[in-house]
């Protein structure tokens, strides 16, 4: 006869145990995350609504406003892995795989100003991952944040330079 | 008296040789069934625990886009500890340790796989109009992208195994914490 009680406990200890070894390895962990950070309060402003003077939050911009960040020589971060980082990227991006943000941020901040404008963007309209890096950002205390939508895909679809390689995948 | 080391043919000095030794002869095809079924279980987690240990946003991505839990504490807990359960529960299994309670886990995780995973295939499936059978997407589970209803089937068996362990009368190779 099964002792459902002791195996219900038994299953408790595991879980203990393994939330106590999970959070002690995230806290250690190059890659940990804070998971009571409220990345999600972060303001946002759509690109229609985005003026000069810029709004404090994350702003949207198309490639037009993009193209204007890549002529005046602004920072732009690439959010997408270091496997299509190498394959392409916008000229002069910085390497920041948001999935992997403990192994490039400090490399990448110390090229960059909280006060400044930054462009981030990743493969394109189906994937978050740059909003959520600046979402990130923000709350690091940068707030003037460009998220280019249309990504890497609209880029090179649209003709734009495009360099491979290392690049500036090791924050240099 | 149950000793808290009991695999057969382990030298205790307690007496008990013989005992464990007669135990050992006495195994039969359906425990060596169940302790390949251990095993098995536990290749499986603690592979799939550790390709997604370390990496909690990536995994945390991954389970959002179940459309069961946003970004926000919940998610983000749960890619933290579910591959450390994962982990520990396949380490128990191996070890003998916590048999029924790591099934008992088991069982629970993979009810709720399914659940989402089929949920998530009927999503796709009406989202972009394609057949049962050729819904193919990335599960999160850390063996890459697969098809759905292999992926379904996978997980069946899994359920099938755990509970087979779960409420197998005996298990044999065991460290038993209960002095009972």
């Amino acid at each position: 006869m099964l002792n459902f009680k002791r195996i219900f406990i038994e299953a408790v200890i595991i879980v203990s145990v393994a939330s106590v070894v999970a959070f002690t390895y995230n806290a250690f962990s190059a890659n940990g995350i804070d998971p009571f950070k409220k990345v999600d309060d972060v303001p946002t402003v759509p690109s229609e609504k985005a003026d000069d003077s810029h709004a404090n939050g994350i702003v949207f911009i198309d490639i037009g406003k993009a193209k204007e960040f890549f002529n005046e020589g602004k920072p732009i971060i690439d959010a997408r892995t270091a496997e299509a980082y190498r394959e392409g990227h916008i000229p002069g991006a910085y390497l920041l795989d948001y999935y992997e943000m403990g192994r490039y941020m400090n490399k990448v901040l110390m090229h960059l100003s909280m006060d400044e404008d930054i462009m981030l963007y990743c493969s394109g309209y189906t994937c978050d991952d740059s909003e959520l890096l600046a979402r990130e950002l923000y709350t690091m205390g940068f707030t003037k944040l460009y998220v280019y939508k249309g990504g890497f895909d609209e880029w090179e679809e649209s003709g734009m330079p495009v360099e491979g390689g290392d690049g500036k995948a090791g924050g240099e | 008296m149950s000793p808290f080391f009991d695999w057969p043919l382990q030298a205790s000095g307690d007496g008990t040789e013989e005992r464990r030794r007669e135990r050992f002869e006495r195994m039969k095809t359906k425990d060596y069934i169940i302790i390949a079924a251990r095993v098995a279980l536990a290749a499986v987690f603690i592979y799939a625990a550790l390709q997604k240990i370390g990496k909690p946003l990536a995994f945390a991505d991954e389970i959002r886009m179940y459309h069961i839990l946003d970004i926000g504490t919940p998610l983000y807990i749960m890619a933290i500890v579910l591959p450390w359960v994962e982990l520990i529960t396949g380490l128990c299994l191996l070890a003998g340790f916590f048999i029924r309670g790591s099934c008992l886990l088991l069982v629970a995780l993979n009810t709720i796989f399914i659940i989402a995973v089929a949920l998530r295939t009927h999503g796709i499936m009406a989202d972009e109009g394609i057949p049962f059978f050729k819904v193919y997407f990335d599960c999160g589970c850390g063996f890459g992208a697969t098809f759905a209803w292999r992926k379904l089937a996978e997980d069946s068996l899994f359920l099938a195994l755990s509970l087979a362990i779960l409420l197998a009368p005996t298990h044999s190779f065991v460290l038993n914490p209960w002095r009972d």
